[in-house]
């Protein structure tokens, strides 16, 4: 009858829209391409000297010589041409990044007196510079590193440039820093002021570069 | 039964006291420096609120959010600066001039950075990798600005 025939075709109704529901999929989303990054070189902060970079992707690289030059780099083509980017543009982008940036690390380099463990005259003086810059900074890290010159074998010159370390670090204690602040490390020979060959004596070798930081 | 469980106890506790090399804490890279507004270091997972003087570690995700910004100096004197909305991750990071090891690889994943390079970038710059989405950048002695674009 009529009655069976609706019902008939409203359930045939409702399997045509479920059909139609059921073939709606969403395509799962393509990944997005890599964004676009801008790099500028600027001259150092504090040297004011400019260096060099280059800026590579797959399609090909560019260098960056000059203050402010920039290129814009996208993931479907070769690094942009250089422009030199304005210093208002500069402040308007990287502005708060730059306010940001931690002052330059100061760095200290003491001697020693000929075969002995005592400093320099000149070291010495250089003792109420190096309290002022740790001063100078919130939380400030000190670095003491000991060095050697090449005389003698490397595994002892590490040791010895420890030892240097070690002095350095307690007058820098005695005349007020605070313990806690301070990291004491050797290079031996292996990281020298002044390149010479193994077993030269070279007193401006033989000395501890304090970072404060 | 109960002797096998006190044996396996006795183990566990030698091996726990006689293991200290895996709980030797690994250097830092760094230290955060300047702090402004909301900024983060995210490691293993955790959220930490960034302070000045907090150390910095290989593999860390320095992150701010709206008008936050951070600066941090690394062990060779390399200085990373972010703006707002940023994210920078430090991948990788070897400064041991005594033991020949030298390395640099970091990551600029959004937003504004500024990079000054230090010793690594003095005594081997092809050691250093930044990486951005859309290009690496090789570096000499170098100061730059970074963005990725939104």
């Amino acid at each position: 009858m009529s009655g069976g025939r609706t019902r008939l075709l409203l359930a045939l109704a409702a399997l045509v829209v479920l059909a139609g529901c059921g073939s709606k999929r969403v395509a799962p989303a393509p990944p997005a391409p890599p964004k676009p990054t801008l790099v500028v070189l600027l001259p150092d902060p504090e040297s004011r000297i400019t260096g060099r970079a280059i800026v590579s992707n797959e399609f090909g690289s560019t260098e960056l010589a000059a203050p402010r030059a920039s290129s814009l780099a996208t993931a479907t083509a070769a690094p942009g041409a250089v422009t030199t980017m304005s210093e208002e543009e500069v402040a308007r982008i990287f502005g708060a990044a730059l306010a940001a940036l931690p002052p330059a690390p100061r760095h200290f380099t003491l001697q020693f007196k000929f075969e002995s463990d005592a400093l320099t005259d000149a070291s010495v003086a250089m003792i109420p510079a190096i309290l002022a810059a740790v001063r100078a900074i919130q939380v400030p890290e000190v670095a003491v590193v000991g060095h050697t010159d090449t005389m003698g074998e490397a595994k002892a010159n590490l040791a010895l440039g420890l030892k240097r370390a070690m002095t350095v670090r307690n007058i820098l204690v005695q005349a007020g820093l605070a313990p806690s602040t301070v990291d004491v490390s050797s290079h031996g020979e292996a990281d020298l002021a002044v390149k010479t060959r193994d077993r030269t004596a070279e007193p401006r070798n033989r000395r501890v570069e304090i970072t404060v930081r | 039964m109960s002797g096998v469980h006190r044996i396996g106890g006795v183990l566990a506790f030698v091996l726990a006291t006689v293991s200290p090399v895996a709980a030797q804490q690994p250097e830092p890279a760094g230290h955060i420096k300047t702090v402004s507004g909301a900024a983060f270091v995210l490691r293993h997972n955790a959220t930490i609120s960034a302070r000045p003087g907090d150390a910095i570690f290989a593999s860390d995700i320095l992150r701010t959010s709206a008008g936050g910004a951070v600066g941090v100096t690394l062990r060779d004197d390399t200085r990373i600066s972010l703006g707002a909305d940023s994210e920078v991750r430090i991948d990788r990071y070897v400064y041991a001039p005594g033991a020949g090891g030298l390395g640099m690889v970091l990551k600029f994943v959004r937003g504004v950075a500024v990079y000054v390079s230090g010793r690594i970038a003095k005594l081997a710059p092809d050691s250093i990798r930044l990486e951005s989405p859309a290009a690496i950048i090789g570096v000499r002695g170098t100061t730059l600005a970074i963005r990725v674009e939104p």
